[in-house]
């Protein structure tokens, strides 16, 4: 371990817990300008991460209305090509074994829910003609596609979970089940990093949860704000429309 | 003759060594504090003193490495110089290491407490503990000085 980035990780505020928090405890412009202590080359590693990182865990081409806004915008299998291209260029460029396992294991994860979505969706094998996801679960998938834990229930045991939530519609619990064990991955990979770029790294992917989750909550407040006026104002709709009838 | 001048550079080695070892670890463990120091100012607006204070902690393996530089100074012989040697590099050593991390407890201490002063006093403690260490080696590198012979 080296303390290499004292000043730097000494000058961000504690997230706090991952769901507790209404808003994360430094903006984004402020955290962009405390990177900037950063080297240059730890600088590229870390951009090449986020770059990847930075997707939501449902923006996938089989994007069927989840939580996530941003799938749509990726368009589809083209955007699951573009994050395939920008994975391998990561591990062909990045070195840093914390990064490369973070990296992995959001990728991983990623797979498990596209895998599961798609199948919820009603597609009865995996997609043969187009790449869909990555990593070394990939085969078991595609093997186990018709199992319901997807064959990997002795490996992954929260999937029976993310399945009883995603056949139950429950897309907030999903989503906060998979924030969760990202969470706790990070707690895992945090060991002993306390002042180096690895120690940022994971400060980083930490406040992303955090802003991610705080966002979801400002949509979800306003949908549910929307509701109740819409609600609220529904008795006197008809009033309404006869006074401008008037 | 050879052998008696490299005795004689031990024995030198030894004397100087705890001076010189605490000091590139003082300087080692001040700066990881230092920064940590810079780093919670730039989050707070108020108690920059006690950051500044607290990481000036690992100094004080400086002042031991001085105060073992002094008891061990005696002139140099071939029966001495292979007590001094020891005492004094695995002194210096012993304040070297335990300034260095000194350092990360004070930089961990200012980077926790800043956002809870409350827990300043504890988060000292780890700090104080490698403090009790470097003192270990302080206090019984004077006594097995006291039986090197001076000539």
């Amino acid at each position: 371990m080296s303390p290499r980035y004292t000043t730097l990780v000494a000058s961000l505020p504690p997230l706090g817990g991952l769901f507790e928090a209404r808003e994360p405890a430094i903006s984004r412009l402020k955290l962009q300008s405390r990177l900037s202590l950063l080297h240059p080359n730890d600088r590229r590693s870390l951009d090449r991460a986020i770059g990847i990182l930075s997707q939501g865990l449902f923006e996938t081409s089989s994007d069927d209305g989840g939580t996530s806004g941003g799938g749509a915008a990726q368009g589809g299998a083209g955007g699951d090509a573009l994050l395939l291209a920008d994975t391998q260029r990561f591990f062909r460029e990045v070195s840093n074994p914390l990064l490369r396992q973070l990296v992995g294991h959001r990728l991983d994860l990623r797979t498990v829910v596209a895998a599961l979505r798609r199948r919820h969706r009603g597609e009865s094998e995996p997609p043969r003609d187009q790449a869909w996801g990555y990593g070394p679960l990939l085969p078991t998938i595609e093997r186990h596609w018709s199992e319901p834990t997807l064959g990997l229930a002795g490996v992954l045991p929260w999937i029976g979970e993310a399945v009883r939530l995603l056949e139950s519609n429950d897309l907030i619990g999903l989503e906060r089940l998979l924030f969760t064990l990202i969470w706790r991955e990070l707690d895992r990979l945090a060991q002993g990093h306390n002042f180096d770029f690895e120690a940022v790294v994971i400060y980083l992917a930490r406040w992303s949860l955090v802003e991610r989750w705080s966002n979801y909550d400002t949509v979800a407040a306003a949908r549910r704000f929307r509701q109740l006026v819409h609600g609220g104002l529904g008795r006197f709709t008809d009033t309404i429309a006869v006074c401008a009838a008037r | 003759m050879n052998d008696h001048l490299s005795l004689t550079v031990l024995g030198w080695i030894g004397i100087y060594a705890p001076v010189a070892l605490g000091a590139i670890g003082a300087a080692i463990g001040c700066t990881i504090a230092g920064q940590a120091a810079i780093g919670a100012m730039m989050e707070v607006s108020s108690g920059y003193g006690r950051f500044v204070g607290l990481s000036a902690l690992p100094s004080s393996m400086s002042i031991y490495g001085i105060v073992v530089m002094f008891i061990l100074n005696r002139p140099v012989t071939p029966i001495n110089s292979g007590g001094l040697f020891g005492i004094g590099v695995l002194s210096g050593l012993a304040f070297l290491v335990a300034a260095i991390y000194q350092g990360l407890c004070c930089a961990s201490a200012i980077s926790g407490s800043k956002s809870k002063p409350e827990i300043f006093g504890l988060a000292l403690a780890p700090a104080a503990i490698v403090e009790g260490f470097a003192v270990f080696a302080f206090v019984f590198a004077l006594v097995a000085a006291g039986g090197i012979p001076t000539s």
